[in-house]
């Protein structure tokens, strides 16, 4: 008689099994259900967070943009913490510079540099992203400071800046058109082109990435690169929409940030997640912000609230539940032990 | 040979499914979580009202010759970049709120931390729930336009409070009600020279937040009076600190190190936390503070004691009592027609100065 032994499980056949797997293979299914709920109870507290959809919309833009930026890095295993500083100096740059043809692309081509600055540090220097960009941060945000003398600094066109707040059409403002472009473009680099595929093998696991032939410190670049590029965008766009630039801008972008990325699903130690993810988890916290918002709960209840959503969405995680189910393992008393006893 | 049995807990694919529908189960608390804070914060905006519209009855039922409930309720989103987080906030918060009760306002409150970009966004809301009016202040002074052109094409009247805006700004607000920011730094200069009284004096200056509008007013009020009026005071150094003790005690320290103590006579403050701050670095280094020329501004919790105490010649009072209660007054005026477009209105709180002589009246007992 032939016995066979499987490893791992049959190939999955038929539509329905198929889905289940394509499913179980998502990282997104937390932030997907967090949203419907949040939708469905909205449906009947706050019906208003629909019927102002551009409004909603403009607030997960908002939200969203420089946490899609910020995912191409969480992706392998990175952290960049001065995405909010990077915010700032680029808004001023906008702003001191008088015309917008050249203030636009100087504050783009900072973020870029900005990105390789601390990618260099990173990847060649070999420092932790956590320090480097941590000191990144400091420099920038002093930088900010510098450049606008300390005051907030009015755009020389103001007409240009109020005409970038208004809708194109429809709903769609320019902010909002910006973010769907950026969404589309980051998500295709990382599902479609091999270098953006190569981010979840850098992130899951990076010695065997190199082995393999991936050129690591190359795609921890364009990463940064990336994340750079976002935030200095998102500094443009904060600034026109102002009109003025604020050396103190985007204070509360860092935290909102990684708040979107992790509830969307990704994983802070690289390998796992995606852009989508960091979309829905940018559509939760949006939504639920003007929703609170609108009902007048108080600011430290709505930061409450979202500091436990977060935490329950990096307590659900599949590794943290492995991590927690061990360490329960361990303190309990072993069983075979205690029967032979 | 190799055991057929799989591992106690079952195969890896039914382990895999095991924990992803841990992960769902413990996912429910979550998705529970928001629901439950969602339904609880609708309930608790109609709690306010009813709380609102309980206690004008339980007014006009007991004394119903003098007062009588609001004829008329308005929704007003007060967009505030502090609130219940700071003592100034919170003691102006409960002002506003009871007065706006009186008048038939009901207060939807948020807080932008001081975020221009979290501001402008709050206010889109705003302008999305077409409440009767908006109260703004601002968390960047010069950094409202498009929140005020918004309010404006929507027809939606715009009170501000605390800082005002600019007077490119001011035609699309119906007023302002608060503090002269730049008067207070005035004051605290006209302190600083009345304290000197023409003895030549070198001094260091702790500004408020970079960036921050109160800051900026307060700082060239201060510079322009002492530099106009009082040539024998001389600024040798300034900082920026963040409106805590510790930050000022910080660059306090930092720049009477630069500048040498023996140099110094005398330190002015933006805000009275921050000459706390300034008066401990001076006693680390076992100075005595009350031989120093001392004035700042906000006549607080921490600042009228320093002045009672000899440690500061002088200080600005700035009451968030009489700011919670006029900005609903004022409001009221707005929404009844009384104050129209075009008519706009400057309402400047007393900037009152307290020294060691009236620093016990109750008229400027510390409110924050």
């Amino acid at each position: 008689m032939t016995e066979t032994i499987q490893l791992g499980g049959a190939k999955e056949t038929g539509f329905f099994p198929r889905l289940r797997t394509i499913i179980g293979r998502r990282t997104e299914g937390r932030g997907v259900i967090l949203l419907l709920v949040i939708l469905a109870v909205l449906a009947f507290t706050q019906p208003l967070v629909f019927t102002a959809l551009p409004v909603t919309i403009g607030r997960i833009a908002l939200i969203g943009i420089v946490a899609l930026g910020l995912t191409a890095v969480i992706l392998m295993g990175e952290l960049d913490l001065s995405v909010a500083s990077t915010l700032a100096a680029s808004g001023v740059v906008v702003a001191i510079i008088p015309d917008l043809r050249i203030a636009i692309p100087a504050a783009l081509l900072m973020g870029i540099v900005v990105g390789i600055i601390n990618a260099f540090f990173i990847a060649i220097v070999g420092i932790a992203s956590f320090i480097a960009s941590l000191g990144m941060l400091f420099a920038l945000s002093g930088l900010a400071f510098v450049l606008s003398n300390e005051v907030p600094v009015s755009i020389a066109n103001q007409d240009a800046g109020l005409a970038f707040g208004q809708p194109l059409f429809g709903p769609v403002t320019p902010r909002i058109l910006l973010f769907f472009l950026v969404f589309i473009a980051i998500q295709l680099f990382v599902t479609k082109v091999k270098a953006g595929r190569e981010f979840f093998a850098v992130g899951g696991n990076r010695q065997a990435a190199y082995d393999s032939g991936i050129p690591v410190k190359r795609r921890i670049f364009t990463g940064f690169i990336i994340s750079g590029f976002v935030s200095a965008l998102a500094g443009v766009i904060y600034t026109l929409e102002l009109t003025v630039a604020t050396p103190t801008a985007g204070s509360t972008v860092l935290l909102a940030s990684f708040a979107a990325a992790i509830i969307g699903g990704n994983y802070l130690k690289g390998g796992r997640g995606s852009i989508i993810g960091t979309l829905i988890g940018a559509s939760s916290l949006g939504v639920l912000q003007v929703a609170l918002f609108l009902s007048g709960v108080q600011v430290p209840v709505q930061n409450t609230l979202i500091g436990a959503i977060l935490l329950i969405a990096v307590i659900t995680d599949p590794s943290s539940l492995r991590a927690i189910s061990a360490r329960v393992r361990a303190t309990l008393p072993d069983r075979t032990k205690v029967e032979a006893q | 040979m190799p055991s057929l049995t799989p591992p106690s807990g079952g195969t890896q694919r039914e382990r895999k499914r095991g924990k992803m529908r841990k992960s769902r189960l413990i996912l429910a608390p979550a998705a529970m979580l928001a629901a439950s804070a969602l339904i609880l914060s609708g309930c608790a905006a109609e709690e306010t009202t009813e709380t609102t519209e309980s206690a004008e009855t339980e007014s006009s039922s007991d004394d119903t010759t003098t007062e009588e409930a609001p004829a008329e309720t308005f929704e007003v989103y007060a967009l505030f970049p502090q609130g219940n987080d700071q003592a100034y906030g919170s003691t102006l918060i409960e002002p506003l709120q009871a007065n706006g009760a009186e008048l038939g306002i009901n207060f939807t409150l948020s807080n932008s931390g001081y975020d221009a970009t979290k501001q402008l966004a709050e206010c889109e809301i705003a302008v999305a729930a077409q409440p009767d009016g908006i109260m703004l202040w601002p968390a960047v002074g010069s950094a409202v336009r498009p929140c005020l052109v918004a309010a404006d094409n929507a027809g939606i009247p715009v009170w501000v409070i605390n800082t005002d805006v600019g007077p490119a700004d001011a035609p699309l607000t119906y007023g302002y009600s608060g503090p002269d920011t730049y008067g207070q730094g005035v004051a605290s200069a006209e302190l600083m020279c009345e304290a000197v009284d023409g003895e030549e004096v070198g001094i260091i200056q702790v500004n408020g937040a970079a960036g921050n509008g109160t800051a900026i007013d307060r700082d060239n009020g201060f510079t322009d009076h002492v530099e106009a009026n009082c040539p024998n005071v001389t600024i040798l150094a300034e900082q920026n600190a963040d409106w805590t003790p510790a930050g000022a005690k910080q660059v306090a320290a930092d720049m009477i190190s630069a500048e040498g103590i023996e140099n110094i006579g005398g330190i002015y403050a933006a805000d009275d936390s921050m000459v706390d701050g300034a008066v401990q670095a001076l006693e680390d280094l076992g100075e005595d503070a009350s031989d120093y020329f001392i004035t700042g501004i906000g006549n607080t919790k921490l600042g009228n004691p320093l002045v009672k105490e000899g440690k500061m010649y002088g200080t600005v009072f700035q009451s968030s009592v009489w700011e919670g209660e006029n900005a609903p007054e004022y409001m009221h005026r707005v929404l009844t027609g009384e104050i129209a477009k075009g008519d706009r209105v400057t309402a400047y709180m007393p900037s009152v100065k307290v020294t060691a002589e009236n620093a016990d009246d109750p008229e400027v007992a510390p409110e924050w």
